[in-house]
């Protein structure tokens, strides 16, 4: 079975310039015994009819209203790219925070257990009287201050450290 | 992460910047733009069919468009890469599940047949044009869309479509011998087309 025809591409011509009222008769002739170039002929004249109303109907953007939009769409692709190392610079920087925790807590554990061993110790030799139990939490304290003095310094620091790693300034 | 957002500052540089990350200047896409974008929003309001698809998918191809490296011979050229453009798009808005098959209807509605006998005449006839194209699937749209209102070549198309010629002649016969036959045999949709 055929799928095409030669002069197909004379007759879409012919209609699509709108010129087939007016196009030779040779080429009339051939469309209305040719059944690929008669249905070419119907079809080309109405899309080429829908399209030119629709063309002329249709309100589209103007030109200035879309090329504001794609630079404005643009600058924002490049600020994503941009924001895109910060990501893993804030990943990296979280990272860090938690792996400085962990060693500070490594540190200190000697003093932790320490302090709890010593609590222990009081706690076994304590006796009723109220008043001991204000010297045991003077103690306490007293004994664990460097492990305070750490776990407040993380609570400022770290903050601080992570306000100016993630700091868009 | 921060959300990507730009001041009003910002969005007056992009409008400066702009002519450096596109590939044209903005006069001379003012007149490329007037030139082609009624075209390529016709081919893709009647490929997908959906006027309001058509609306995002034209402004996303000319942002395609714009930020393309590709260097041009000609405006012919110009207006291929963008049909080309437009074809992707609608390739793959096919992919995404469709949340909508009505959209042909709609689009319908937007014709509104004159009193006049010749406009009226005329309105029937894209009515009919827009049902019959409705039941033919996007690929078979986009091939006649191209070849019979575009005027694009048989080669054209197939290097539009990522096609071999040879395969773009039958599959263009096919959709051409099945637009005829809704057009002509309302029976075979269902309906007066």
């Amino acid at each position: 079975m055929r799928t095409e025809c030669p002069r197909e591409a004379d007759v879409v011509a012919a209609v699509l310039d709108g010129r087939w009222e007016t196009t030779d008769e040779g080429l009339k002739t051939h469309a209305g015994h040719c059944e690929i170039c008669r249905d070419v002929v119907a079809v080309a004249s109405l899309l080429s009819v829908d399209q030119e109303q629709t063309r002329r109907d249709v309100h589209v953007p103007a030109a200035g209203q879309v090329w504001w939009r794609a630079a404005v769409r643009a600058r924002l692709e490049a600020a994503h790219r941009a924001a895109q190392p910060l990501t893993w610079l804030h990943g990296i920087a979280g990272a860090c925070a938690v792996g400085l925790a962990w060693t500070v807590a490594g540190m200190a554990w000697p003093s932790i257990r320490d302090a709890a061993s010593w609590v222990s110790t009081q706690a076994w030799g304590v006796d009723s009287r109220v008043g001991d139990v204000a010297v045991l939490v003077a103690a306490v304290v007293q004994k664990s201050l460097p492990l305070a003095f750490v776990a407040a310094a993380c609570l400022v620091l770290v903050p601080v450290a992570l306000y100016f790693a993630l700091s868009d300034d | 992460m921060r959300d990507a957002t730009l001041s009003d500052v910002e969005r007056l540089g992009a409008f400066d910047e702009a002519e450096r990350t596109f590939q044209m200047t903005e006069d001379a896409f003012r007149i490329f733009y007037d030139q082609t974008a009624r075209a390529v929003w016709v081919y893709l309001a009647r490929t997908t069919g959906d006027d309001r698809l058509a609306d995002d998918l034209l402004q996303e191809a000319f942002y395609r468009f714009l930020r393309t490296r590709t260097t041009f011979e000609n405006d012919d050229h110009r207006r291929h890469y963008l049909f080309r453009i437009a074809t992707n798009l609608v390739r793959d808005h096919r992919r995404r599940p469709r949340k909508d098959d009505g959209r042909m209807d709609e689009a319908l509605e937007g014709l509104a047949v004159d009193e006049d006998a010749n406009v009226g005449d005329r309105a029937v006839q894209r009515i009919d044009l827009t049902r019959a194209m409705g039941r033919l699937k996007k690929r078979e749209r986009s091939l006649l869309w191209l070849a019979y209102a575009q005027g694009f070549s048989h080669e054209e198309i197939a290097g539009l479509l990522g096609l071999k010629t040879a395969s773009l002649k039958a599959l263009l016969h096919r959709a051409r011998k099945r637009l005829v036959a809704l057009l002509g045999n309302p029976r075979q949709s269902g309906e007066r087309l």
